[in-house]
Formats: C-alpha cells, sequence, structure tokens
C-alpha cells in the first residue's frame, strides 16, 4: 500500500465512520534478505538431459542484453564524491534501522546491514573499501603479498589503542587468531579464503606491528576477506573476559564507544576521543558527538519517524519505502545505492526434477522477470538481474548477460515438454505428466507476491504442478542446509539472494565447493573441502577451477575473463534465477553531511553507502 | 478462603504445566534440525561443535526427558538461554516485563475511563442522541485494528501535526529519560492498544446497566426521590461491573500477548516483538520462556479477578 493511498484512508477514518478498515503494511517492500550465504552445489547434473533449444547463436540481437554500465530509469544512485568541505563537530544523528543486531560479537554473531552499520562505529577494520572497487588502508597502513598470493604481511599503523586503553598491534592478531579460529562467524571465511584455520602459525606477529596470513593455496584478493564484518578487529582480552557480556559492552579501535545498549530499542554511542583518524585539515575524527542506533522494523513508520524528526537517518533496503521517501523528499537527502546483490531463487540441483538442466532452464525461461520484479515493487528501479553483477559493476559481463536464459514462454514450454516426454525422467513420473515442484519464500507480502507470480506462469504452462509453502527464515535457512551427513536439504525451487558488492572470491569461492564428502570424493577433491551452505548443491569442476585461478592472480582482465566462465556457467546450468538487483537506502535530514564523501587515510575516496551501510565516523550536521 | 486460594494455586500449576508442555511439544516437532536453530548455517558442523551442542541441549533425548530438564531449571528460575546471542531468558523477560506491562496497565486505564461514563451514560440514556454517538463510537472501535489506529495516530499526531512532541517510536524508560518523557512514548501506541477493548467494555457496561436499570430496587430508589446520578454510581454500576471486571481479567491478558503488532509498529522493547524474534528465529528458549510466563501472568491476573469478584458481590463470598 503506498503512503498516500494509506494517509487517504486514515483522512476519511477521521472525517467519517468507517465501517471497516482491513489495510496492511506496505506491499511493496523488498523481500527480506533472506541470507547472506549463498553455496552452489552441483550434484551430478543434466543426468541424461538434453541440452535445452538454448545454444543461441552469437549473432542473437544484442538489443536486448543490457549493455555494461546502464542503470534502470528509476535507478538512483548517489554519486560517491570527495568534499573541499571541513565537518563541523557536535550533535547526535539518529539512526532509524531495520532491526537490532543480534550481538556485537564479530566473530560470533551474525551481522547484516542494519547491524554492519553499529559494529563499524565501534570497530575499525583492517582495509576499507575504496569507491574504485579496490581495497585501501585502515587499521592496517599497508599490506603486500608474495608472488604468489600464499602469504600477506600486514602493517598495522601505529599509536591505535582500544576503548579500554589497550594498544593495538601485532601481538593482539596472535591473540584474535585463537578466537577467530573457532569463531562461528570468522571461521568460515578464513577457510574459504584459504586459511587452513587448525594452523596455530596461519596468523602470526613477525615483528611489533607487522603480521602475516600463511595461505594453503593462492588468493589474491585476500584483502577482501578482511574488509567484511566477521573479521573487525575487537580486542581479545575483553572478549575473552566478558564472554556474552561482549555484545552489550563491545570494545574495539572505532570512531564511537557504546555507552548504552538498549536492546531492541536503542544503542547510544559516544565520540571516541582517542580516535586514530584525523580528517585533512588535521581535525580529530569523528565529528558527531553520539550516534544513537533505533531499531524500528515497520517500513512505515521507520519513515513517518524520519518525517516526524523522532529519527534524522533512516535506511531500508525495500523499494516500495524508497520510492516513499522520493516523494517525501522535501528536506531530506536521499543516499541511494542499487549494487550487486540480487533477489530470486535457487533449484536443489541433486534432487528431481530440478536435477535435469531442461527443468531449471524451462522453468527460468517461463520467469517473467519483470513481471516478479513488478510485485516485488521494483518496476524502474531495478533491472532484471542476469549474473551476479549489476550492469555498473566493473565485473559484470555483457556475454554472460546475452547467454542467461531469457523470458520467452513458449521456448520455456518447448524446453521442458522435452523434459516431460522422456521415458529416462529423473522423477521416475510417466511420461507426459506434469512436474511437481515446491516453490518455497518466506512469509514476506512481497515475496508472496512474487512468488504468486511464479506460480501463476509456471502453472499456466499446463506443464508444471506448484505447491507454494511459507515458512519462517530459520526454517527456510534450515531447509536448505539440511543435516550431515549429506547437506543435501528438503528444498526444491526456493526464494534466495546473490552476491554483494565485495570481490566476487568472497561469496563465489565460498560457495561453489562440493557440498558433502562424497561429492568431494566424487570429483577426486579431499573430502574435508565440503561447505553445508552451497544451498542449491550444484557443484561443476570447471567452475571451481575458475574460481580458484581467478585468486591466483591480480591482473583485473584476467579474473574478469575467469568471472565471467562462471556466470556463463550459470548461464548454462541455470542452478538458480534471478529477479531484480536490489536498490537501498539511507536517508537523512539534509542537515546530516558526509555518507557519500568519507575517505580513507590515505586520501582517497570511500565506497559510499553500500547495502545502506553507513560509515559515520566522517559524518557531521551541517546546522 | 484457604481452600479457595489452594484451588486457585492448583489451577494456576495444572495450567503453566499444560502450556509449558504444548510449547515445548510443538517447538520440538518443528521440521529441520534443531542444531541449526542453535549455529548459524555458516558455522562449522564439525562432529565435536555438534555432540557439544547435542550434550547441551540434551537434544538426543525424548522429548518427555528434555521437557523434564527444563521444567527441574524453569521451577528454580533458570529458564534456559537464548540460541542467539547467549542472554538468560530470565533477564530478557525482566527487561520487557515493564515495557508491555506498562503499555496493557496503560491501554486498560485508558479503556476504562472512557468505557465506564460512556456505558453508563449509554444505558442511561439508552436510545438518545448520546447513545447513538457512543454506539457509533462503538463500531469504529470494535472494525478497525489496532495496527491499524496506530498507524494512524503516527501519521496524524507526529508527522503532520507533531502534537506535543510526541514521538513517533520508541521508547523511553522511566529510570533513563524521566516520567514525563516516558509517557510521551507510552501514549500513542497505549491508545491504538485501548481502542478494541474501550469498545468492547463499553457495550458490554451499556447492556448491563439497561438491565440493571429495570431492577425493582432501581425504581424503588427512584420512587424514593434519591438522585439519578447517586443511583447510577451506588445501586446500578456495582452490580453492573460483574462481566465488565471479567471480561477485564481476560483482557489483561489478551493485551499482554496481544502486543506484538503494536510493538512492531512502534518499535517497543516488549515482550511480544521479542517473542515474535524469538520465533522467526527459531529461539525456542525464548519462545518457550516468554509463553510460560504470559501463561502465568494470565492465570494470575484472572484469579485476581476472582478475589475482586467475591469483594464486590457478597452472593459469591457466601457460597
Amino acid at each position: 500500500m503506498s503512503k498516500r493511498w494509506r494517509n487517504s484512508l486514515a483522512l476519511l477514518l477521521a472525517l467519517a465512520l468507517v465501517a471497516t478498515a482491513c489495510g496492511g503494511s506496505d506491499g511493496d517492500s523488498e523481500p527480506a534478505d533472506e541470507s547472506d550465504n549463498v553455496e552452489v552445489e552441483s550434484g551430478d547434473t543434466d543426468d541424461g538431459g538434453n541440452d535445452a533449444p538454448e545454444d543461441e547463436p552469437e549473432d542473437e540481437p544484442e538489443d536486448d542484453v543490457v549493455a555494461a554500465g546502464t542503470e534502470a530509469e528509476g535507478d538512483e544512485d548517489t554519486e560517491v564524491v570527495a568534499t573541499e568541505e571541513v565537518g563541523r563537530y557536535g550533535g547526535t544523528v539518529t539512526y532509524g534501522i531495520e532491526a537490532e543486531a543480534t550481538g556485537l560479537r564479530p566473530w560470533e554473531d551474525a551481522c547484516s546491514s542494519p547491524c554492519i552499520n553499529m559494529a563499524t562505529s565501534v570497530f575499525d577494520k583492517m582495509v576499507e573499501f575504496r569507491s574504485d572497487g579496490t581495497y585501501g588502508p585502515w587499521l592496517a597502513e599497508e599490506f603486500s603479498s608474495n608472488d604468489d598470493f600464499t602469504v600477506w604481511t600486514f602493517k598495522i599503523r601505529e599509536g591505535v589503542t582500544f576503548h579500554n586503553g589497550e594498544p593495538l598491534n601485532a601481538a593482539t592478531m596472535d591473540a584474535i587468531y585463537p578466537i577467530w579460529q573457532t569463531g562461528a562467524q570468522s571461521a568460515g571465511p578464513l577457510g574459504s579464503a584459504g586459511m587452513d584455520v587448525e594452523d596455530p602459525t596461519a596468523i602470526q606477529s613477525i615483528s611489533e606491528y607487522e603480521f602475516t596470513v600463511t595461505l594453503t593455496r593462492s588468493n589474491s584478493a585476500l584483502p577482501a576477506i578482511f574488509e567484511r564484518p566477521q573479521l573487525l578487529i575487537f580486542e581479545p582480552g575483553a572478549a575473552m573476559d566478558m564472554a556474552e557480556g561482549f555484545s552489550n559492552t563491545p570494545v574495539g579501535t572505532g570512531a564511537f564507544e557504546v555507552e548504552t545498549r538498549d536492546l531492541d530499542n536503542e544503542t547510544v554511542m559516544v565520540r571516541n576521543e582517542n580516535w586514530w583518524m584525523s580528517d585533512a585539515e588535521g581535525n580529530q575524527l569523528p565529528y558527531l558527538d553520539s550516534l544513537i542506533f533505533r531499531p524500528i522494523p515497520d517500513e512505515g513508520t521507520r519513515l513517518d519517524s524520519l518525517l516526524s524528526g523522532t529519527v534524522n537517518a533512516m535506511q531500508t533496503l525495500r523499494q516500495g519505502t524508497i520510492r516513499d521517501a522520493r516523494d517525501s523528499a522535501d528536506g531530506l537527502t536521499l543516499y541511494e545505492f542499487q549494487g550487486n546483490n540480487v533477489g530470486g531463487g535457487m533449484f536443489n540441483v541433486a534432487v528431481p526434477p530440478y536435477d535435469d538442466v531442461r527443468v531449471r532452464r524451462g522453468l527460468t525461461q517461463m520467469n517473467n522477470q519483470e513481471a516478479v520484479i513488478g510485485a516485488l515493487g521494483g518496476t524502474g528501479i531495478s533491472l532484471p538481474g542476469t549474473q551476479w553483477f549489476s550492469p555498473d559493476s566493473v565485473w559484470y559481463s555483457e556475454k554472460a548477460a546475452a547467454a542467461w536464459p531469457q523470458f520467452d514462454f513458449a521456448a520455456g514450454q518447448e524446453t521442458l515438454q522435452g523434459y516431460i516426454d522422456d521415458p529416462a525422467r529423473s522423477d521416475g513420473k510417466a511420461a507426459g505428466e506434469a512436474i511437481e515442484i515446491e516453490l518455497s519464500c518466506p512469509p514476506d507480502p512481497t515475496l508472496i507476491a512474487a512468488m504468486q507470480v511464479l506460480e501463476q506462469l509456471w502453472s499456466s504452462s499446463g506443464l508444471v504442478d506448484v505447491n507454494l509453502t511459507n515458512y519462517d527464515q530459520q526454517t527456510h535457512i534450515n531447509y536448505a542446509l539440511g543435516a550431515p551427513p549429506d547437506w543435501l536439504g528438503e528444498h526444491g525451487a526456493h526464494c534466495w539472494r546473490w552476491s554483494s558488492d565485495n570481490d566476487p572470491s568472497t561469496e563465489l569461492n565460498r560457495q561453489l565447493v562440493p557440498y558433502n564428502a562424497e561429492n568431494a570424493v566424487a570429483n577426486g577433491l579431499p573430502e574435508t573441502l565440503v561447505s553445508p551452505t552451497n544451498f542449491n548443491n550444484y557443484f561443476d569442476p570447471e567452475v571451481l577451477g575458475a574460481l580458484n585461478a581467478a585468486i591466483a592472480t591480480d591482473n583485473f582482465e584476467e579474473r574478469y575473463a575467469l568471472y565471467e566462465t562462471v556466470m556463463l556457467a550459470f548461464a548454462e546450468d541455470v542452478p538458480l534465477w534471478y529477479s531484480g538487483h536490489t536498490a537501498t537506502l539511507i536517508a537523512t535530514e539534509d542537515s546530516v553531511v558526509g555518507l557519500n564523501s568519507w575517505e580513507l587515510p590515505d586520501g582517497t575516496l570511500g565506497v559510499g553507502h553500500p547495502a545502506a551501510e553507513g560509515r559515520w565516523n566522517q559524518v557531521y550536521l551541517d546546522e | 478462603m484457604l481452600k479457595v486460594l489452594l484451588a486457585r494455586l492448583g489451577r494456576l500449576i495444572v495450567t503453566l504445566l499444560a502450556v509449558s508442555f504444548l510449547t515445548f511439544a510443538l517447538g520440538a516437532s518443528l521440521p529441520g534440525d534443531p542444531i541449526n536453530s542453535i549455529l548459524p548455517p555458516e558455522s562449522p558442523r564439525d562432529a565435536a561443535t555438534i555432540s557439544r551442542l547435542t550434550d547441551e541441549f540434551n537434544l538426543d533425548q525424548p522429548v518427555l526427558v528434555r521437557y523434564g530438564y527444563w521444567l527441574k531449571d524453569a521451577v528454580r528460575g533458570d529458564l534456559g538461554f537464548s540460541y542467539i546471542g547467549g542472554q538468560p531468558v530470565g533477564d530478557i523477560i525482566k527487561d520487557r516485563v515493564p515495557v508491555t506491562g506498562e503499555l496493557a496497565i496503560l491501554a486498560t486505564l485508558i479503556a476504562i475511563s472512557v468505557a465506564v461514563p460512556f456505558g453508563i451514560i449509554g444505558g442511561y440514556k439508552e436510545g438518545q442522541g448520546v447513545d447513538k454517538i457512543s454506539s457509533a463510537g462503538v463500531q469504529i472501535g470494535l472494525s478497525v485494528p489496532s495496527f491499524i489506529a496506530g498507524i494512524f495516530l503516527i501519521w496524524l499526531l507526529t508527522v503532520k501535526t507533531g502534537f506535543l512532541g510526541l514521538p513517533s517510536t520508541g521508547w523511553n524508560r522511566i529510570s533513563d529519560k524521566g516520567i514525563w518523557a516516558n509517557l510521551k512514548s507510552a501514549i500513542l501506541p497505549a491508545v491504538a492498544l485501548s481502542l478494541s477493548p474501550m469498545a468492547f467494555y463499553t457495550r458490554l457496561l451499556r447492556s448491563d446497566m439497561i438491565g440493571t436499570l429495570k431492577e425493582d430496587y432501581v425504581l424503588s430508589a427512584r420512587a424514593k426521590g434519591l438522585s439519578s446520578s447517586y443511583i447510577l454510581g451506588r445501586h446500578a454500576l456495582r452490580p453492573s461491573s460483574l462481566s465488565l471486571i471479567t471480561i477485564i481479567g481476560i483482557q489483561i491478558g489478551i493485551l499482554l500477548g496481544g502486543t506484538v503488532v503494536i510493538e512492531q509498529i512502534f518499535a517497543l522493547p516488549g515482550l511480544g516483538s521479542r517473542l515474535l524474534k524469538g520465533i522467526n528465529d527459531r529461539d525456542l528458549q525464548i519462545v518457550q520462556g516468554i509463553v510460560v510466563f504470559i501463561a502465568f501472568v494470565y492465570v494470575l491476573v484472572n484469579t485476581l479477578v476472582d478475589f475482586i469478584y467475591m469483594a464486590i458481590d457478597p452472593r459469591i463470598r457466601k457460597r
């Protein structure tokens, strides 16, 4: 429901006697983040499956292919620009976020966009993300690797102290590493980055301010891992002493310190007077006196809170709320971002009938992405996804976009008919019988609308019986996860979300390994090289080879070509489907300045505010 | 009296046992491996970790046995720990009860303070203009869901008019910000929550008043020349309020469990929002603890209602 319609209804209630009102919350909201973990695990793909009639000639009309750099008409990414302005001291930003942080123990507690805003205010990263997509110095003054990218050396900047006065130096990393080795959030990324987390020397100090990271294989993109929230730098002594209590009184080196933490109500952070960074004029940062985070789950009231002045900044990852904010933009500054993160879903490639590429391709060809995007409220804002990279990403491939099965209902029916008429079809049904699929999404209103669009499309083919199911988020994830030892999951066609704006290796390399020991051994790989979070059970040794090669070089063109190979494999094997890339927003009162102009210590421009993750350490109030 | 007390206590214990077991059993029957509720998806699932968690939470035991372990700890006041974040469930409940409790009490007080006069007037002036207006108001109150009322109040009073500087969302604790700030943050959600019970109480009291005012003793009182206000307040209200008191008792329990939506809309750190989060996170210890607590309060409140009944109606006392 749009805000205008809601307001009109409210006015009616005030003026007249209304018998019933049965509104609802915003129906245009974006799907909730289902998971940041995408593991593609291929079982045996294409069992007897013929190639779908999708070997389209390369001279397929390229008019339909979105050119690199294209943005949707309604995509209003806020430009990241350097500024000559000097910030002013003082004031408080009260920030309405989507949800409370589960906890502020980066190595242990899951952390998505709302939490990342909080965590990166209290803790610092070793490296930060620049606007050009490279990684630059933050706590680490410099970092380098040996020739084959198996040993990385980080030099920590001197003079940095934690909030409790403890110094940050290389010995700190010696103390942090054992915590990372067993951390629920930290161990996985370290392992997938190529570290042997059982090796006590994989991270070790070599001088007072230098430490090394030793890998079991090359990783040219290792710094990307140290930009992630799981590896934020915390004071290890306090973490050991406080255990779960650390979550409420975290100790980091960040620009702000937690003063009070009233869960699900407000977390108040105050300026760290001893933060290590200054602005270009030499003024100690941060500018703000305090930063208050208020979890406000309801999208409409979060925006209302900004409009009423209860908060002076808010975030949203929902298209409908972005539209409403644009409509109410007087006196507001909208920091918008649309990146790689793309909605859609996955097929459980290990189970029939999804184990046959004709089924996956046929269903994908019958997916009218524009209609689904419309149901999600993203019409004009989001372009249909064709790969893990948005058209304005440096990694975007027009070739992969051309290869992706475009919406062609008749072709989809034909492809699927090939499977249905196959007497040796994998689901064991008789030739000619419709396939049965379960389409499952979490019970979010826009996701339900989107799945109903898919259900109607697929059912109308006459070839598919669709069973729609909704489970709470945790169950939805658990169904995809499965259980040991096979980790196959209990899902079929499952709503999911893919990609991030980080280096491609951070997501792809983590997810495209064998899904269980049997799958690993069958492909000649060690049985320990498995990840249960390869949720769609898609594995292709050539894809893994390309991914490993992509982190064995730091040459961009080579890496680009290899990731393009991976996206082409997705287009060929279709283990997943896409809706549209996700727009995000941080909306603030006009006085809040600096979210799109923050810099790294070396003077280079930061990445801005991807996925509504604001960096508040250089924000000020221009009043 | 002692017998009554013991009977009530027995009922309380039986109810709590039933509610806690049902909740536990339902949670245990949810699909999926319970380990996956405890461990995040990206967490390592080596044999040692799984074994440790299995022992810690007795996951390899039958449901009855696991319930027994939970009950043994619960009677000692230990409701377990949240799977996510590790906070003691008891502490979580303690933090949130003041919010939900204040909301429920405020909503009830607002509802009663409006319902009683309008119910009396409606009963006394049956069929007249003021009764018709009151009835129309009752219709609106019963028809409009509390979350719609909440959204409307936020829009009208905070966004459009900035009335009294009321905040749109959030909760100001008395201990942190003082009582006036607390009331400012509580008033809008309490009003939204009170509308439906307010309408219900008004209608109920009005109906009972109409019946009571036709009783012979009321006619006698009129014949004696007593004033209308005296008759209404002294002779009619008390017997008419028995149903109302019963309903208030039931309603408080409903309010305690029914603040979920209002707490979500207004972003309040109450029991309802935490219960919802626990359900979404499959944090079964939280769900178990909060449900049992709500059941406990519900039975307690209704026991109190019974005693108030006895105080008001001597006939029940004599029975």
